[in-house]
């Protein structure tokens, strides 16, 4: 068998090795719920902070899944990479136009992060104050092409 | 390997026609596992993350470590339950070895009310 050959089946027998125990932990982005998972989406490790239980029911189901699901497009967008990296871009550009695209070329499923109280609401925007004329005649500070 | 690739897609797009067609008869393939007094309530998909994770406030009792390890122990319930579901809808579309290659592992079958067969 040609050495070429023989380095891709190690380097394919080496990525399915790797991709079998692949996971990816990720914090959700109110940074009270932690998930590491696989990229079939299954839950591997799971971390829930005291006060996301204080948000109720509703805001623990609701944070889990999305941690959840940013843990498993993490997992699967790091067995993108890793195939890129072992078999090379064009395989992984491959592997796209087969099973899809990667998490992170597609966009279907971000997370819209939570409004920021209103404590933390950064200030409104002042309109700016009209320029005053400038009497000055200098022509030097009057144009500011000197500055390009 | 051009050729291979544009085998392997065409074969993969055949059976995702198959696939859609059977899931149009069939509706959505899901795995739904509840804990015994309805504390955590898990809706998976097939080879994907949960589509839906339901806690009962009574759940919130069980502190951060109690309630995080049951919604795992909930999760994978759910998870094969729907990777069982999906051999069972596709047994006649895809090689069930072909699935199992992929990670999606057949269970024990349950009937309509959840009791294992």
């Amino acid at each position: 068998m040609a050495p070429v050959n023989e380095e891709r089946m190690r380097a394919t027998e080496q990525l399915r090795r790797d991709l079998a125990v692949l996971t990816a932990t990720v914090e959700h982005p109110n940074g009270l719920c932690t998930v590491t998972a696989s990229p079939a989406g299954e839950i591997r490790a799971l971390h829930l902070h005291p006060a996301l239980l204080r948000q109720g029911a509703q805001a623990v189901g609701q944070v889990v899944t999305e941690t959840v699901r940013l843990a498993t497009n993490a997992a699967v967008q790091t067995s993108f990479n890793k195939t890129a990296l072992a078999l090379g871009d064009g395989m992984a550009i491959d592997v796209e136009s087969i099973a899809g695209d990667s998490p992170f070329r597609s966009t279907w499923n971000p997370v819209v992060p939570p409004k920021p109280p209103a404590e933390q609401a950064p200030p409104e925007r002042r309109p700016r104050s009209p320029r005053v004329a400038d009497t000055d005649d200098d022509a030097f500070f009057d144009n500011p092409s000197w500055l390009r | 390997m051009d050729d291979d690739v544009e085998r392997a897609a065409r074969k993969v797009r055949e059976v995702e026609q198959a696939v859609a067609e059977r899931v149009t008869r069939t509706g959505p393939i899901t795995g739904r596992a509840s804990s015994p007094d309805g504390a955590v309530t898990v809706v998976a998909t097939p080879g994907g993350p949960p589509q839906q994770v339901v806690v009962s406030p009574a759940a919130l009792r069980m502190g951060p470590q109690g309630l995080a390890a049951e919604i795992m122990r909930i999760a994978d319930r759910a998870r094969r339950t729907a990777n069982t579901r999906l051999h069972q809808a596709l047994d006649r579309v895809v090689d069930p070895r072909e699935l199992a290659a992929t990670g999606i592992e057949r269970g024990p079958d349950e009937d309509d009310f959840g009791w294992h067969r």
